[in-house]
């Protein structure tokens, strides 16, 4: 019934009153979450179009807001193929059987990390980038202050930064799941949370997005932030007095990740683009929209502008464990009731 | 009745013998014509054509229906059976329709036990055509006519049929997704029934909690939200009202000028207002910046919570209670106030005693809609929420964030919902048994008052801060759309214009055309849609009384109380499946804005038809008018102001709402407020800003030209005033 | 016109929601041609009549007739009847030519009919000259001729009025009254009157219906209701009537010897049982006299006198109670304390059950 499909599909949006009959091209189309950067987002789209002909319907949203849609369409599902975003509600998509499962000829060619992932999901997701995780501070707001960068995690507890610290929400924000999960495996789950608990004095918000905290740090509303380096690299290169340090101690990391969503429509353009994307030269289009990240794929060039994931310690992350929806709700639920309810 | 009848079976049985029962594949406007070979084509077949060449025989009803109408409207028979067959055939084809509709989905039966009682199936349907709907909604039609025969509605068609369609409209539209999503409150995580469940999050103590009041560092969420609402409402009431007082009895010259200012917030796409206010008052703001220079006051981060989140709202919807409340002062009989005058009340008094009261069911409605819009606003409160949680933002998060709990974003929005149910029910306690009525069929005189010293100079006051602040931020704001880099580098530049809008030889290659050229069309599809349907369910709501107009009334306001992230994820899910196969297209988006933005239509509707005599219906009727020409000649024209009103509230909000469409555009209904937030996401605010000065330059374009067009209402008020009136008669009063 | 209607009502009940009736099981008829007055006081059930005639509220219960035809069920639009309302609803919004004829406009009648008729129907209310104007810039007297005029010109066999002169002065109230019962007349149209003025009622009618407590207490010509009411109730409120407390004994065919004080009159018992009764005495009916037969008059002492010009009034103290007395002799005055005989004839004087 695979055609009924399509024809249900074409006539989906040939009936979108706004734009009347949109014949679908030749080689058919693909419909793409991208919850990567806009510009990416596009150029890969704009990329994958011109080299195959099929038409990409791109649509740009965050990975929270895709999962929650996939979730929303599993009886009929609309998007085919959902490209980037931090791997974390990948792997729940792919525990939740909303992903599919696909093993790409590419997968020999990606670093450990990404093809460590892929086999964790049972090859429903896959690697497509890495971020390590650090701090970005304001250099204008510190000197003004007198207050010397952090350094390592342990600073962090420093009284210099009491009221100047942000971190993101672990209820809300997949970023700041990632620094909790993080610490823990560095630090052992007792004195972790010891560590939240006494950073909790330090830190002045916890606002509820993931990039939140960076751009609090742009614009002077905060000293210091807990946030992925690549992002802070974004605010600097948006003209704001923005630096980034990588902890001393090692730090943890995100796996930008790509899955197929399971029942999608066009599936045969969806596992194209899957091996595309895996490609160093679309790989390469990351970079080219100013975005940091280190690909994927082993043989992708790495820019000079980003952090280079070589020179910072990190650690061996177990997405398997920090990644299953019941380790995340306990380490959360422990958060809200032994740090977040404290007074400051 | 029986013309009603005739009519609505006619289009009925012609859609169904003509037009593509499913969804077309090649547009809506494409039909071979040429062979006749689309009547019988499995795709693009009407009814009748799919059951005879497809064996669809569950179609039956869509052919069977119209031509029992058609009998029933042309074999002469006495009133009560010809109603009769008009009920039975509207009746029972909706539900048959409606069954198999619900029965045989794309993968064959789409109910259970179906499945296990008949085998599987070889049938496959897609979401309804132009075929379907028209058949559907011509059986209302007949349904609404036959009901009418039997004497309900007074014996009106156009009014059975108003309060019918309302009726199916609000039903499937607004009730249906959104209790379909309750009904995950009381789902576990996994998916499964579990009734306590809903009991352990509704009574969790994140939600209830006062430890706020005993030291502790945070308050129960629900707490929150009332506090931040009750605030909200007030303050929006009381800034409304003194804008509308002044603006039509301020005597003021600057109230044009002051109109428009108002109307710019909420011409304001989402985020921006909350930005704004940041770089005023945040802790790198201008102003915190000058204390400390000026006088070494650090004035920190006190932006982030309560203040800056009610400041916010403050600014965001004083415009929506100055726009229910100016129709109803307008409408406000001036001789009511020199009545007072003359019985020796001075203009305080007269203010204090006649004025204010008669205003209050606009105060009343204005309350209500601030302390909705207040529990449900999720913009402002993610940007400057900080510690403080509100309901939405914890639904949001609930949605979309690390823990991706829908039960517990479920029981959330339930207790919104009953937050809102209490306010409406208060509302309706306070203002629904008195009569407001203001403008009566008695030819009415008078000039209306100058405002007591003492309340113009207040409002003056209040008013004048909110203006320069307005501007202040807006400047500021506007600014970021001609500099480099917002808040940081103060080159002036165009380059963020070019990028979004630029033209290249004839093609539209900016960033942000396509976008906006969509917002703009599904904007312009909605706002008649939703000014039309308010007007028409106000009138109904005030003007008939039948069984379920108090639940009916509630339930529009179900869509308006819950957030929009709420109504976003429920639409995709009640819409994603046939018969209703709605996601994905334009107008699943339209449906979005018409349900969501249709309270406010009625409520300001409603408050102007509280002002509106009901024996001018009546007289209509006596003169041998129906329900639609006392409806459209008597009603319509009288309700001006707040049919300008509901056009320009649904037109604007349609252009700004984020929340509740971010889960229901695709790349060719990506709307202008998505790609603004994106932008603001990404931190590429000087893209962001001047999208929005467009957006808002379009917007006030647009509405000054509907102001034009529609033009203000004729009364006919005297510029002398003369004899005292005698009291306005209660509508329908009893002898 | 000619097509005057018959309305009638058989066993109509009306409740609004529980048990509360606003028309408890009222039978009428309202003949063909001719102006009958709904009268009774607030809260009596007589507007809901007259909205059920239009067809602006339906009998829960019985059945409502117009020309012999069950309108029961019928939307005011196609009754045949058109409605002057007490508050004039007149179309704020529109002038008054477009207000007289937005009956014929709804009608789908060509636009120049509409614009001929309207101005025959504003000619006939005496209102030529005033076409263009809004009703917010007529006076009392014009905006009600302009919602006469507006339902005059549908030409319908039922015209209804509520309570149409009560915004208006006094003596304006006696000129448009007499200008509507002169238009009844002239065009032979059945009207049905909504008034609790019953001076206005007994001026116009035909028929009067007067209504208490959702029933209908008595109908019949004005001069039936005046001379000869059927209870205390309609006595009272049509026309002034002292209530006076009597004994009723020797009933012989329609005539019987009623005591009251030391008098005793030969009157119509109209019913009534031996025993006490009830004298309904008109003002008017009472003939003071300078000297008096104790067995056939009554004698009281002048407690209070008004001199209004064409006739004096009384209060005098008897021993059947207070009597309030018009005389229209005003050469022969008499003052406080002056004791008179009040003779007591056999018009204006009804028998009523205690």
């Amino acid at each position: 019934m695979s055609r009924r499909h399509l024809f249900a599909f074409a006539a989906t949006v040939a009936a979108t009153f706004t734009l009347g009959a949109l014949p679908a091209a030749a080689q058919g189309s693909l419909n793409v979450y991208c919850s990567a950067q806009v510009e990416w987002c596009q150029a890969a789209a704009n990329a994958f179009q011109k080299e195959t002909g099929i038409r990409v319907n791109m649509s740009q949203k965050g990975s929270g807001e895709v999962l929650a849609q996939i979730r929303a369409e599993a009886q009929n599902p609309r998007g085919d193929l959902w490209f980037g975003g931090t791997g974390d509600p990948h792997l729940q998509a792919a525990e939740d059987k909303l992903t599919a499962e696909y093993r790409s000829p590419m997968l020999d060619q990606l670093h450990d990390w990404a093809r460590r992932q892929a086999e964790q999901s049972q090859f429903r997701t896959v690697g497509i980038y890495a971020g390590a995780m650090g701090f970005g501070y304001n250099p204008e707001l510190l000197a003004r202050r007198n207050i010397a960068p952090p350094a390592c995690w342990k600073d962090l507890l420093d009284a210099r930064f009491r009221n100047e610290i942000q971190m993101a929400n672990p209820q809300s924000s997949g970023t700041a799941y990632v620094m909790i999960a993080t610490i823990v495996q560095l630090m052992g789950e007792e004195p972790a949370f010891e560590f939240l608990r006494g950073m909790h004095r330090n830190v002045n918000a916890y606002p509820r997005s993931g990039t939140g905290p960076i751009k609090a740090v742009a614009r002077g509303e905060t000293g210091v932030s807990i946030s992925f380096v690549h992002d802070a690299v974004t605010e600097r290169l948006g003209g704001f007095p923005v630096q980034y340090v990588v902890p001393c101690e090692g730090t943890g990391y995100e796996i930008g990740s790509m899955s197929i969503i399971a029942g999608s429509r066009n599936e045969r353009n969806a596992r194209r683009f899957y091996d595309w994307a895996l490609t160093p030269a679309a790989q390469q289009l990351g970079a080219e929209t100013k975005q940091f990240q280190t690909p994927s794929n082993r043989s992708t060039p790495v820019p000079a502008e980003a952090p280079q994931m070589s020179q910072i310690r990190l650690i061996d992350y177990d997405f398997a464990r920090y990644g299953s929806s019941a380790e995340r709700r306990r380490l959360i639920e422990r958060w809200d009731r032994e740090v977040n309810s404290l007074p400051r | 009745m029986r013309s009603a009848g005739l009519w609505s079976s006619a289009l009925a049985l012609a859609a169904a013998l003509l037009l593509p029962w499913y969804m077309v594949q090649d547009g809506i406007l494409v039909l071979s014509f040429s062979n006749g070979g689309w009547l019988t084509d499995p795709d693009g077949a009407p009814a009748l054509g799919l059951i005879l060449t497809d064996g669809r025989w569950w179609l039956w009803p869509a052919v069977l229906a119209p031509v029992l109408g058609l009998v029933a409207a042309l074999v002469p028979l006495p009133r009560p059976t010809r109603s009769w067959l008009f009920l039975l055939a509207g009746g029972v084809g909706l539900a048959l329709l409606a069954a198999q509709g619900w029965s045989i989905g794309p993968r064959g039966w789409m109910i259970l036990w179906l499945q296990g009682q008949f085998g599987e199936t070889e049938a496959r349907q897609y979401g309804i055509g132009w075929g379907g709907t028209v058949v559907s909604a011509a059986l209302c039609v007949l349904f609404a006519a036959g009901f009418a025969g039997r004497g309900a509605f007074r014996g009106d068609a156009f009014t059975a049929t108003v309060a019918v369609v309302l009726t199916i409209a609000i039903g499937v539209f607004t009730a249906l997704p959104i209790l379909q999503m309750m009904a995950g409150a009381f789902r576990d995580a996994g998916g499964a029934f579990a009734p306590t469940s809903a009991v352990t999050r509704l009574v969790d103590d994140r939600l209830w909690s006062l430890g706020c009041l005993a030291g502790a560092p945070r308050c129960g969420v629900v707490w929150n939200t009332l506090l931040l609402a009750l605030l909200t409402a007030t303050g929006t009431t009381a800034l409304g009202l003194a804008f509308a007082l002044l603006v039509t009895r301020g005597r003021l010259r600057l109230a044009r000028p002051l109109r428009w200012l108002t109307v710019l917030p909420i011409v304001t796409p989402p985020f921006i207002l909350g930005l704004g206010l940041i770089l005023i008052f945040g802790r790198s703001g201008l102003l915190s910046q000058a204390a400390s220079a000026w006088f070494g006051i650090e004035l920190g981060r006190w932006i982030y919570g309560l203040p800056g989140l009610l400041l916010a709202q403050l600014f965001a919807f004083t415009p929506i209670a100055f726009l229910v409340l100016i129709g109803v002062v307008e409408g406000l009989s001036p001789t009511l106030e020199e009545a007072s005058q003359t019985l020796r009340a001075d203009e305080k008094i007269t203010f204090r005693t006649v004025t204010l009261p008669l205003l209050l069911p606009g105060l009343a409605n204005a309350f209500l809609l601030g302390f909705v819009e207040s529990i449900a606003d999720f913009g402002n409160a993610v940007v400057l929420g900080g510690s403080f949680n509100v309901l939405a933002t914890e639904i949001f998060f609930a949605v979309v964030g690390a823990q991706a709990d829908a039960g517990r974003a479920a029981s959330l929005s339930l207790i919104l919902l009953v937050l809102t149910l209490v306010v409406f029910f208060l509302q309706q306690r306070a203002t629904g048994k008195k009569s407001y009525v203001s403008i009566s069929g008695k030819g009415d005189a008078g000039l209306p008052p100058p405002l007591p010293k003492g309340v113009r100079r207040l409002c003056l006051a209040v008013a004048g801060t909110w203006a320069a602040l307005t501007i202040g931020l807006y400047a500021l704001a506007f600014l970021g759309g001609f500099v480099e880099v917002w808040g940081r580098d103060y080159t002036p530049t165009l380059r963020h214009f070019v990028k979004a809008f630029s033209i290249e030889g004839g093609q539209f290659t900016g960033l942000a055309w396509n976008s906006v050229l969509t917002t703009l069309e599904l904007a312009a599809i909605s706002a008649p849609i939703t000014a039309a349907l308010g007007i028409l369910a106000a009138w109904l709501f005030s003007r008939t009384r039948f069984a379920g107009k108090g639940a009916l009334e509630f339930a529009t306001l179900l869509s308006f109380a819950v957030p929009g992230t709420v109504i976003g994820v429920a639409y995709l899910a009640a819409f994603n499946l046939p018969p209703l196969e709605l996601a994905g297209t334009g107008a699943i988006i339209v449906a979005c804005f018409v349900f969501r933005n249709l309270p406010v239509g009625l409520r300001s509707g409603m408050a102007a038809m509280a002002q509106i005599d009901g024996s001018l219906d009546e007289a209509s009727h006596t003169l041998g008018g129906g329900g639609m020409d006392a409806f459209r000649r008597v009603v319509l024209p009288l309700l001006r102001p707040a049919i300008v009103a509901g056009l320009t509230y649904s037109f604007v909000r349609a252009m700004t709402t984020v929340s509740a469409v971010i889960f229901l555009v695709t790349a060719e209904t990506e709307l202008a407020t998505v790609f603004i937030v994106n932008r603001i996401i990404n931190g590429d605010y000087g893209l962001a800003i001047s999208t929005s000065l467009v957006l808002i330059v379009l917007m006030l374009v647009v509405l000054g030209v509907m102001n034009l067009l529609v033009g203000s209402r004729r009364i006919g008020r005297r510029a002398v005033a003369v004899t005292a009136a005698s009291p306005a008669p209660l509508p329908g009063a009893v002898a | 016109m000619t097509r005057a209607a018959e309305v009638r009502f058989e066993n109509v009940t009306k409740r609004y929601g529980g048990t509360a009736k606003a028309v408890n099981d009222v039978s009428f008829t309202i003949p063909a041609g001719t102006l009958c007055t709904l009268l009774g006081p607030s809260g009596c059930g007589k507007t809901t009549t007259l909205r059920m005639i239009a067809g602006l509220e339906y009998p829960t219960e019985g059945r409502v007739l117009i020309g012999g035809k069950d309108v029961s069920a019928l939307p005011p639009a196609e009754r045949d009847v058109s409605m002057v309302f007490q508050s004039y609803a007149l179309f704020p919004h529109m002038n008054v030519l477009e207000n007289v004829g937005y009956g014929l406009t709804v009608s789908r009648q060509p636009k120049a009919k509409v614009r001929e008729a309207a101005r025959a129907a504003l000619d006939s209310v005496g209102l030529s000259g005033f076409e263009e104007r809004l009703p917010s810039e007529l006076s009392g007297g014009q905006q009600q001729r302009v919602a006469v005029a507006r339902a005059l010109v549908l030409e319908p066999s039922v015209l209804l009025f509520d309570e149409p002169l009560s915004n208006l002065d006094a003596r304006l109230r006696r000129r448009m009254r007499e200008e509507i019962r002169d238009l009844q007349q002239r065009l032979g149209v059945t009207v049905a009157y909504v008034t609790h003025d019953q001076a206005e009622a007994l001026a116009i009618s035909d028929k009067i219906i007067v209504m208490n407590q959702a029933v209908i207490a008595q109908e019949g010509t004005p001069r039936d209701l005046y001379e000869a009411p059927a209870n205390a109730f309609v006595a009272g409120f049509v026309g002034e009537a002292n209530r006076l407390p009597a004994t009723l004994s020797h009933r012989q065919g329609d005539m019987a010897q009623v005591t009251i004080g030391s008098a005793t009159l030969s009157l119509p018992h109209r019913g009534a049982a031996e025993g006490a009764v009830q004298l309904a005495v008109r003002p008017e009916a009472v003939e003071l006299l300078d000297v008096a037969d104790p067995a056939t008059t009554l004698r009281g002492t002048v407690a209070k006198a008004a001199y209004l010009g064409g006739l004096m009034e009384y209060t005098l103290t008897t021993e059947a109670g207070d009597v309030f007395v018009i005389d229209s002799h005003t050469q022969r005055q008499r003052g406080v304390g002056e004791v008179v005989g009040l003779g007591l004839g056999q018009r204006g004087i009804a028998v009523l059950p205690a």
